[in-house]
């Protein structure tokens, strides 16, 4: 595929090529994906079956607040949350009860009261009690009573209600399954329940948004959780889509009930705000993203600030802020420091192999040993120092961007890739000098520095090409040292933070995205090495 | 037959004289003795620049583990003395004399840096060492298996593309979790999968030199694996298992104040509890020194362990034995 396929039969061959390539990508995604639903299962065995479950009350205050069996059950409803187990309690069944019409208010309000033990229940109340226990334990579940805390004098005690719930803990492979069953999630017209006007999706090619008058093509959904799957504006990369969203977890306690892609993903800073006209007619100055207009049930009804606002229930709109996101923090710090470190390390470790064992490649190795064995807190620590005492700024400011502000931290992630890169890099040009081509290219007259530029660092390279997918989208993932020297907004120390907080789903949904990013990168390493050195092939027969 | 050797104008005497039984031994292919730890020594010491590093070594070794024998140090036996707190090296100099628990200045806790750094490196050196010495005993008794044995390299390739996966820092928080912030759940921790890298290397290695004639011809005479292994593959390795050591050994120590620094770490006051613990007073002005201080000595040990470990390892290299 490296050559112009001008002739028909080796446009032929070039096609074959392609056709075994492709089927060995895909071959190897396959192969990737079962590796990464293993990882995520173990780690969700580590998580969720290893650590310790009360370790989530460690730094709670309701939870010292709380006494006797509400304590109990505040514990199950948290663990719920947290995605340990399953959880009903017997008054909210009831309850349930009563807004399916099954019972009415009188029945509920005296089956719900338990007495101080089972023998002291009403009739009633043992009827209903044991209807809740044959339903749950049909489902699997553990029915529990927590009888009622006493004081001497006999008075039940703070919290010491009785209360009886049913519970059941979430097994791997149920947990597992769910988990991939949701991790593509696809907007259809049979989201919202109670929605006006008939489901189903227009085309327009005059956005309402835009006042209907401007050309803008875009997909609108009725019934939909999102009322506009696909529009245009003019924000990088201007198409955009809500019709699939990845769902990698939602988190509990970092950013209660959002999903961990778009924590990542959500802009940051301070709100722009720009005249909008809402689909009542209204104009306001707002920072509201109409775009991303999601479906909440009866909004309307409860809000009349909504109500003035929209004329149908989407009404729940990200706001627009003016900085990057998580991801694109990390991603710009990341991107530009690989390119400077290559810029560097590239012609260093030239100079290096073609002075060896001369100043240069001393002054070089003392370098790359220095940043191979000093711990990284050490030296950026040291670059912020440095950097601070020229005036550079040392800390990310969302309120004031500045240029300056990205100087350090890309300094200081630049530095450890450029010892790698010159490490490796001169020691595969060293191993090429040896190699009878470049003796044999000597003896024909070529100068040194063709010997270098054009046959020694090409096969050198080779290796280091085949990194570089990897190190573009490893950018995605952030480094933690230097964002939290830095006070970097990035998404570095996600999976610290949801470990620290204990966020379950969290820590499952960033493992999953970086499991991810390892099978894709080196896919894309491979092909990318195939695709610059001719010699290497997928084809069978020469592996 | 007489005849014949007259025609040479020789008697029969000075063409064929009697060899005695000594003269044999002339027939023995001579090679200069060699030894393979002499070399290695000779190798060394070749360069001056190994004395120096040697002597560097030496001093970190007995202040890690000799000095804290010889001195008494309680970090809170200045707790309560406000004016023993944060002290500058001058300050702590000028107020307690020069001497090796001033010459550092002082602490949060008014207790003396120096000693500290000491006390600290002596648990961070020794999890390195220990790390160090259980994965690579794992890492290059399965790495050897693994690069040997076909059918184990299927399988196990699979496991390293699934353990690889799983974020370390993931597996050491949840490890630290179960069984608390202890020095031997840390060495547990560090150790549950970070042999499985290191064999992985010396698998890669192994396949190298698996198929070498030697060790072909090793296989066609019947000596078991096992053997082909210790006598002829082990030995070959030695100095990349060296050099691989030299680099792993600090990266421990990295990796300890790493977790340290995010929170994770010992509650020992191990260097990497140092350093965090010194990070307010690195934003205080007058007070970074307590701050750099540990850093630069951790920064120091671990140059020292890797560049003496090196050149260890390249003196292990029977090719630079010539």
């Amino acid at each position: 595929m490296h050559r112009k396929n001008g002739h028909p039969s080796r446009s032929s061959a070039v096609l074959e090529e392609w056709a075994i390539m492709t089927k060995y990508v895909i071959r190897r995604f396959i192969h990737g994906l079962i590796s990464v639903s293993i990882v995520i299962a173990i780690v969700m065995i580590l998580i969720y079956g290893l650590m310790n479950k009360e370790l989530l009350f460690s730094s709670d205050p309701v939870f010292t607040r709380v006494g006797n069996n509400k304590k109990t059950l505040y514990m199950y409803a948290r663990w719920q949350d947290y995605g340990y187990l399953k959880f009903e309690n017997y008054t909210t069944w009831m309850q349930e009860l009563k807004k399916s019409g099954k019972i009415d208010e009188d029945t509920r309000s005296h089956a719900v009261i338990l007495g101080k033990t089972s023998a002291q229940d009403s009739d009633l109340t043992k009827e209903y009690i044991e209807k809740f226990t044959e339903e749950y334990t049909k489902k699997g579940f553990t029915v529990k009573r927590l009888e009622a805390v006493t004081e001497l004098s006999g008075r039940i005690a703070k919290g010491g209600e009785p209360a009886i719930f049913a519970y059941k803990d979430i097994p791997l492979l149920s947990r597992l399954g769910t988990y991939f069953s949701h991790f593509v999630h696809i907007d259809n017209i049979h989201y919202a329940k109670n929605v006006e006007g008939k489901r189903g999706y227009t085309f327009t090619l005059h956005d309402p948004v835009y006042g209907g008058k401007k050309f803008s093509p875009a997909i609108i959904g009725n019934g939909t959780e999102y009322k506009y799957l696909l529009y245009f504006d003019g924000r990088f990369p201007f198409l955009h889509q809500n019709l699939i969203k990845i769902r990698l977890g939602e988190s509990y306690s970092i950013n209660q009930g959002i999903d961990v892609a778009d924590t990542m993903i959500e802009p940051q800073g301070g709100y722009v705000k720009s005249m909008i006209t809402y689909p009542t007619g209204l104009k306001e100055k707002s920072a509201d993203d109409m775009h991303s207009a999601a479906y909440v049930a009866g909004s309307r009804k409860t809000s009349r600030m909504l109500k003035a606002r929209f004329t149908d229930d989407y009404t729940n709109t990200k706001t627009v802020k003016n900085q990057r996101s998580k991801m694109g923090f990390s991603f710009v710090n990341g991107i530009l420091s690989s390119m400077l470190a290559y810029l560097i390390a590239v012609p260093a470790a030239i100079l290096m192999a073609r002075k060896k064992d001369k100043l240069a490649d001393k002054i070089g190795t003392v370098y790359i040993v220095v940043i191979i064995s000093v711990p990284a807190l050490a030296y950026i620590f040291l670059v912020r120092a440095i950097g601070g005492a020229l005036g550079l700024p040392t800390a990310y400011d969302l309120e004031k961007a500045k240029l300056a502000m990205y100087v350090l931290p890309i300094i200081s992630l630049a530095l450890p890739s450029i010892g790698n890169i010159m490490r490796w890099l001169r020691r595969f040009m060293i191993d090429q000098m040896n190699m009878d081509y470049v003796k044999f290219a000597r003896s024909e007259g070529l100068s040194e520095r063709e010997i270098y530029r054009k046959h020694v660092l090409k096969n050198a390279a080779i290796p280091i090409i085949q990194g570089i997918p990897g190190t573009v989208l490893f950018a995605l993932v952030g480094a933690l040292i230097t964002e939290r020297c830095y006070v970097i907004p990035g998404t570095g120390g996600m999976l610290v933070e949801a470990l620290a907080k204990h966020d379950n789903s969290v820590i499952v949904g960033v493992v999953l995205f970086y499991a991810l990013l390892t099978v894709i990168a080196s896919i894309l390493g491979d092909v990318l090495m195939a695709t610059v050195d001719p010699r290497i092939s997928f084809t069978t027969k020469d592996r | 037959m007489n005849n014949e050797f007259e025609k040479y104008g020789l008697s029969e005497e000075e063409l064929f004289a009697r060899v005695d039984s000594r003269s044999a031994s002339s027939e023995k292919i001579t090679a200069p003795r060699y030894s393979y730890w002499k070399s290695v020594f000779r190798v060394f010491f070749r360069k001056k620049i190994n004395y120096f590093i040697l002597g560097l070594l030496a001093v970190v070794l007995l202040l890690t583990y000799v000095y804290p024998l010889c001195v008494s140090y309680d970090p809170f036996a200045n707790i309560t003395d406000a004016s023993m707190k944060h002290l500058s090296p001058g300050k702590a100099i000028a107020k307690l004399g020069f001497s090796l628990h001033s010459m550092l200045g002082t602490g949060g806790q008014g207790q003396s840096t120096f000693d500290a750094i000491w006390f600290g490196s002596r648990i961070s050196i020794t999890l390195a060492l220990v790390c160090g010495a259980i994965n690579m005993t794992i890492g290059v008794a399965v790495g050897c298996l693994w690069g040997f044995v076909k059918k184990i390299d299927i399988f196990m390739i699979e496991v390293y593309n699934i353990i690889a996966n799983v974020p370390v820092i993931l597996l050491v928080s949840v490890m630290i979790m179960i069984l608390g912030a202890s020095f031997w759940s840390l060495v547990f921790a560090m150790c549950l999968t970070s042999w499985l890298f290191i064999a992985f290397f010396i698998r890669t290695q192994v396949i190298i030199i698996r198929d070498r004639e030697y060790n072909l011809a090793s296989r066609c005479l019947g000596t078991p694996v096992s053997r082909i292994l210790t006598r002829n593959v082990l030995p070959f390795m030695t100095s990349v298992i060296v050099t691989y050591l030299a680099a792993e050994i600090p990266s421990y120590i990295s990796y300890e104040v790493y977790l340290s620094y995010i929170g994770m770490g010992l509650t020992e006051d191990s260097l990497g509890k140092i350093i965090q613990n010194a990070q307010t007073a690195m934003v205080t002005p007058g007070w970074e020194f307590e701050f750099w201080a540990p850093v630069a000595v951790s920064a120091i040990i671990t140059v020292v362990l890797f560049v003496a470990g090196q050149n260890i390892g390249d003196a292990a290299d029977p090719r630079t034995h010539m």
